[in-house]
C-alpha cells in the first residue's frame, strides 16, 4: 500500500478545506471560529457521552443503556448522511486519483480514507468516546476495550452509511428501482404500528429481537465496553465481522456502477411535459420555467429526495405520532410534515439556485429578457414541483390513517402544507443570493450546501417539532376545532414569496457579478 | 455606420483595473480580431459589451445605441459565444438550442427548422447523448450554434475555433465570412493568429490591463502584403503580436 502518497492526499484534504476560507480575510477568522465552534460542540458531545455513561452505571442498567445509546447515533447517522448528505462527499473522484501513481485498491482507502475523515463522523465518534470514557470512569467498563470498540463501531457505521447510499443510488438509477425503494420505505413506516399489536400480544417477541440484536454492532460495541472478558471480544469480532462484511459489499458495488441506460438515438421531442408546464406561465416566462423544470427533473438527488419524501414524513408521522402521547397524535405530527413534504425533494436546488449551472449561469445575461426573471422562474419551478405533493400527500393521509375523515384537519394539512411552501422557497431565494455554494450537478452524495443552505434545510426539518411545543403551550391552537386560524397562514406566506421575488430581482441583478465568480468557482 | 463603439470603457474589480480607458469602434459588416495576452481583459471587455459585466464607466454603444445591461431590445439583436460556453450540462443539444431560441423570440415552426438544420450541418446529431457528455470540439459547435440561431446583427465569439477540427473551423469561417457579406458584424477572440489574419479586417491588441495598443487594418497580410506599426513592416499577425506586447524566454535546464 502506497501509505505515503495516501497520507498527502489526507493532508491535501486538510489543505482543501482551509483553502476555501482563503479567499477573504475575514474567512479565515470565520474559519477559526467555525472550527472552534466545531471542537466546543466535540466537547460538549463528548461531555454528553460521559453523561449517558454516568446515567447508565448508576441506574444499574449499564449494558442496556449503552445499547440502546450506540444504536440511536449509529442509525441517526446512517440517516444524516444519507438524507442531508453530510459525511458523505467523495472529496476526490475517481478520475482525479487516476492521476497519481496509485493502484487500484489504494485509490479505494484514499478515497475512503478521506471520506470517513470528515469532520461530521467526529461528532458520532465524540459522543461514543464519551460513553465508553464515562462507563470505564464509573468502572463499569474496560477502556481498551471501550476505544476499540468505538473505533471500530465508527469503521462499521461509515461502511453502513456508505453502502446504503450506493443502493438507494443503483435502486435510483434502475428501471423499476424508485417504486421498490419507496416500498422499502413505507413498509419500514408502517412496520412500527403492525409490529406493536404483536408485541402486545406476545411479549416474548422482544427479548427475542434483542437476542437477535446481539449480532448488530452497536450491540457489540455494548458488550465490549461493559464485559472485558471473552463476552466483550465476541463484541468487537462481531463487529470486526460486520466491517468485513460492509467491506466486501461496498467493494462489489463500487464495482457494479448502475449503466445509464443509453438508447442508439433519441428521438428529438420537442414538446416535453416541462415545456407544457412551462407555458401555463405565459409566453414570457414560458421557456425559463419548462427550462428549470427540466432542470430540477434531471437531477437524479433532486429526483431520490422528491421520491422518498413523502414515505420519509409517513415514516416519521407513523414513528412519531406512537411516541408522542396526545390526542390526534398522528394529526400533530403531520401538521409539523408538511415543511418536509413540499420542500425536502427540491431543497438542494431551491437554496442555491445557480450553485449547479456553473458558467451556463452567464447565459441568463445574454437572454433578452430582465435577468430577475430567470430568479423567478426557477423559483416557480421548485414551487410548481413542491406543490405536487400535496395533492398525493393528503390523498394518503385520508387512505391510510386510522382516523375518522375530518374535512378540518385535511383544511389545516393543506395550510400548513401552502405555508410552508412559500414560506421555505422565499427563504430559498436569499440563501441563494446571499449564501450560494458552487455544487456539482451530477453528484449523488455529500452535502454541498452553505452554512445558510444547511440551516435551512435542518431548520425546515426542525419545525416537526413545532406543533408539539404549541401542544405543549396552547394545545386548542393544534386542534381541529381551530381550523380557521390556519386560513390566513397561506395568504400571509403567499404575500411574503410575492414580496422576496419583487425586492430579490434587483438584488439578483446588483450581486451578478459575485455569483458568477462563486458559481464559477473564482472565488 | 460603427455597430460596436466603446468610449473610455473601464472595468475595474474591487481596486484592480481589468480594462483600462478602452475605446474602440467596430464598423458594421466587418470580422473584427480582438486579440490580446491571457488575463488581458478580453473577456471582461465581452461581458461588459455584452451585458454580462456592468462598466465601472465609459459607455456602450451597439448598433448605433447606447447599450446597458437591462437593454432587452439589443440583446435580441446580438449573439454571445462566451469563454465559458455557458451551456446547460444535464439537456440534449436539441433541447438547449429550443430553448435559447425561443427565448430570442423565435416562432416554433422556426425553432424546430433551425434547430434541425443546425444539429445537422455541426454534426450534432448524435441525440443520445446529454450536452455534459459531448466532446470539448462539440460543446464549442453547440455553443456556436447558440450564438447564430435567432440571426443576430453582431455575433461576439470568444474563443470560437480552439477545440474545433479543422474541417468544423472551415465550415465556421464559411459562414461568418457570408455573415459580414450581409452587412453583419463579427467581433472575435483568438489567441489562433494565423486564423484570425486570414479572416478578419481589422484587430484591436490589448495588452493588461485591458490598454489598447494598436488597432489597424490587416487585410494587406491576406494578399502577402505588409501592416506597418511604429515605423516597422510586418509581413504577418504574429510578429506584430509579440512586438507589441512583448516576447518571453524562459531556459528550463532540466526540462
Amino acid at each position: 500500500m502506497n501509505t505515503s502518497l495516501i497520507g498527502e492526499l489526507v493532508k491535501l484534504r486538510y489543505k482543501l478545506l482551509w483553502a476555501k476560507t482563503r479567499s477573504r480575510n475575514g474567512r479565515i477568522a470565520l474559519f477559526l471560529a467555525g472550527y472552534l465552534l466545531l471542537v466546543m460542540v466535540i466537547a460538549l458531545l463528548t461531555t454528553g457521552g460521559i453523561g449517558a455513561g454516568v446515567l447508565a452505571v448508576r441506574s444499574g442498567k449499564a449494558e442496556k443503556i449503552a445499547q440502546g445509546v450506540l444504536t440511536a447515533l449509529f442509525l441517526e447517522a446512517v440517516l444524516a448522511a444519507n438524507i442531508l448528505g453530510f459525511g458523505m462527499s467523495a472529496v476526490f473522484s475517481e478520475t482525479e486519483l487516476r492521476r497519481y501513481p496509485l493502484t487500484a485498491p489504494d485509490r479505494r482507502i484514499a478515497r475512503h480514507l478521506t471520506g470517513i475523515l470528515d469532520p461530521f463522523w467526529f461528532l458520532f465518534l465524540a459522543l461514543e468516546l464519551g460513553l465508553a470514557v464515562g462507563l470505564y470512569v464509573l468502572g463499569a467498563g474496560s477502556f481498551w476495550f471501550g476505544i476499540v470498540a468505538v473505533l471500530l463501531l465508527f469503521a462499521a457505521n461509515y461502511l453502513l452509511a456508505r453502502v446504503v447510499g450506493l443502493f438507494i443510488d443503483q435502486m435510483m438509477q434502475r428501471k423499476g428501482g424508485a417504486p421498490v425503494l419507496m416500498m422499502l420505505i413505507m413498509t419500514l413506516a408502517f412496520l412500527p404500528s403492525v409490529v406493536a399489536p404483536l408485541i402486545k400480544k406476545n411479549p416474548a417477541i422482544v427479548s427475542a429481537v434483542v437476542q437477535r440484536l446481539r449480532y448488530t454492532p452497536p450491540f457489540g460495541a455494548a458488550a465490549a465496553m461493559i464485559h472485558p472478558d471473552l463476552a466483550g471480544v465476541r463484541g468487537l469480532a462481531t463487529i470486526v465481522a460486520w466491517i468485513l462484511g460492509l467491506a466486501a459489499l461496498l467493494v462489489w458495488l463500487e464495482k457494479r456502477p448502475p449503466q445509464r441506460q443509453v438508447a442508439e438515438s433519441v428521438k428529438i421531442e420537442w414538446d416535453s411535459p416541462f415545456d407544457r408546464v412551462g407555458a401555463l406561465f405565459g409566453p414570457q416566462m414560458g421557456p425559463l420555467v419548462g427550462h428549470w423544470l427540466r432542470f430540477y427533473a434531471r437531477n437524479s438527488r433532486t429526483r431520490t429526495l422528491y421520491l422518498i419524501s413523502l414515505p420519509i414524513v409517513a415514516l416519521l408521522t407513523f414513528q412519531l405520532g406512537h411516541l408522542w402521547k396526545m390526542p390526534h397524535s398522528l394529526f400533530v405530527v403531520a401538521l409539523g410534515m408538511a415543511p418536509m413534504a413540499t420542500f425536502f425533494g427540491t431543497s438542494r436546488i431551491a437554496v442555491n439556485q445557480f450553485g449547479y449551472v456553473g458558467g451556463a449561469f452567464r447565459r441568463y445575461f445574454l437572454l433578452p429578457t430582465d435577468p430577475a426573471a430567470t430568479l423567478r422562474a426557477a423559483s416557480y419551478a421548485a414551487v410548481t414541483i413542491g406543490a405536487s405533493v400535496l395533492p398525493i400527500g393528503l390523498l394518503a393521509w385520508t387512505i391510510f390513517v386510522p382516523y375518522p375523515f375530518d374535512a378540518r384537519m385535511l383544511a389545516m394539512l393543506l395550510c400548513t402544507g401552502l405555508t410552508s411552501l412559500f414560506v421555505l422557497n422565499a427563504l430559498g431565494i436569499w440563501v441563494t443570493l446571499f449564501n450560494p455554494r458552487r455544487g456539482n450537478y451530477a453528484s449523488n452524495f455529500g452535502n454541498d450546501l452553505s452554512l445558510g443552505g444547511n440551516i435551512l434545510l435542518i431548520g425546515s426539518g426542525m419545525m416537526v417539532f413545532l406543533p408539539r411545543l404549541l401542544y405543549k403551550f396552547q394545545p386548542a391552537l393544534v386542534s381541529p376545532e381551530s381550523w380557521w386560524m390556519f386560513l390566513p397562514l397561506p395568504v400571509l406566506a403567499l404575500a411574503f414569496y410575492l414580496a422576496t421575488l419583487k425586492s430579490a430581482g434587483p438584488v439578483f441583478v446588483t450581486r451578478r457579478e459575485k455569483l458568477l465568480a462563486i458559481v464559477e468557482g473564482r472565488n | 455606420m460603427d455597430a460596436i463603439r466603446t468610449t473610455n470603457l473601464v472595468k475595474k474589480y474591487g481596486q484592480k483595473l481589468a480594462v483600462e480607458n478602452l475605446s474602440l469602434a467596430v464598423r458594421a459588416g466587418t470580422m473584427f480580431g480582438f486579440l490580446g495576452p491571457n488575463g488581458s481583459g478580453k473577456s471582461t471587455t465581452i461581458g461588459c459589451m455584452t451585458g454580462l459585466l456592468d462598466a465601472t464607466s465609459g459607455e456602450i454603444e451597439l448598433l448605433g445605441q447606447r447599450f446597458t445591461a437591462d437593454n432587452a431590445a439589443i440583446k435580441r439583436r446580438i449573439g454571445v459565444m462566451p469563454e465559458t460556453l455557458g451551456l446547460f450540462e444535464p439537456l440534449y443539444a436539441h433541447e438547449f438550442l429550443a430553448f435559447v431560441a425561443r427565448m430570442f423570440g423565435l416562432d416554433e415552426a422556426t425553432t424546430r427548422l433551425r434547430v434541425t438544420e443546425l444539429l445537422a450541418a455541426l454534426e450534432l446529431t448524435d441525440t443520445s447523448k446529454t450536452l455534459s457528455e459531448y466532446s470539448t470540439g462539440m460543446r464549442k459547435r453547440v455553443a456556436f450554434a447558440a450564438a447564430v440561431i435567432h440571426r443576430p446583427e453582431v455575433l461576439f465569439l470568444d474563443e470560437p475555433f480552439e477545440s474545433i477540427d479543422p474541417a468544423g473551423v472551415s465550415l465556421m469561417k464559411q459562414w461568418l465570412r457570408r455573415f459580414t457579406e450581409q452587412g453583419r458584424t463579427v467581433f472575435i477572440t483568438s489567441h489562433v493568429l494565423e486564423t484570425v489574419e486570414r479572416v478578419c479586417q481589422e484587430v484591436a491588441i490589448i495588452t493588461r490591463p485591458g490598454k489598447l495598443v494598436w488597432q489597424g487594418d490587416i487585410t494587406a497580410l491576406a494578399n502577402d502584403g505588409a501592416v506597418v506599426c511604429n515605423g516597422q513592416e510586418f509581413r504577418a499577425l504574429e510578429p506584430l503580436f509579440l512586438h507589441l506586447t512583448g516576447e518571453r524566454y524562459a531556459d528550463l535546464k532540466w526540462l
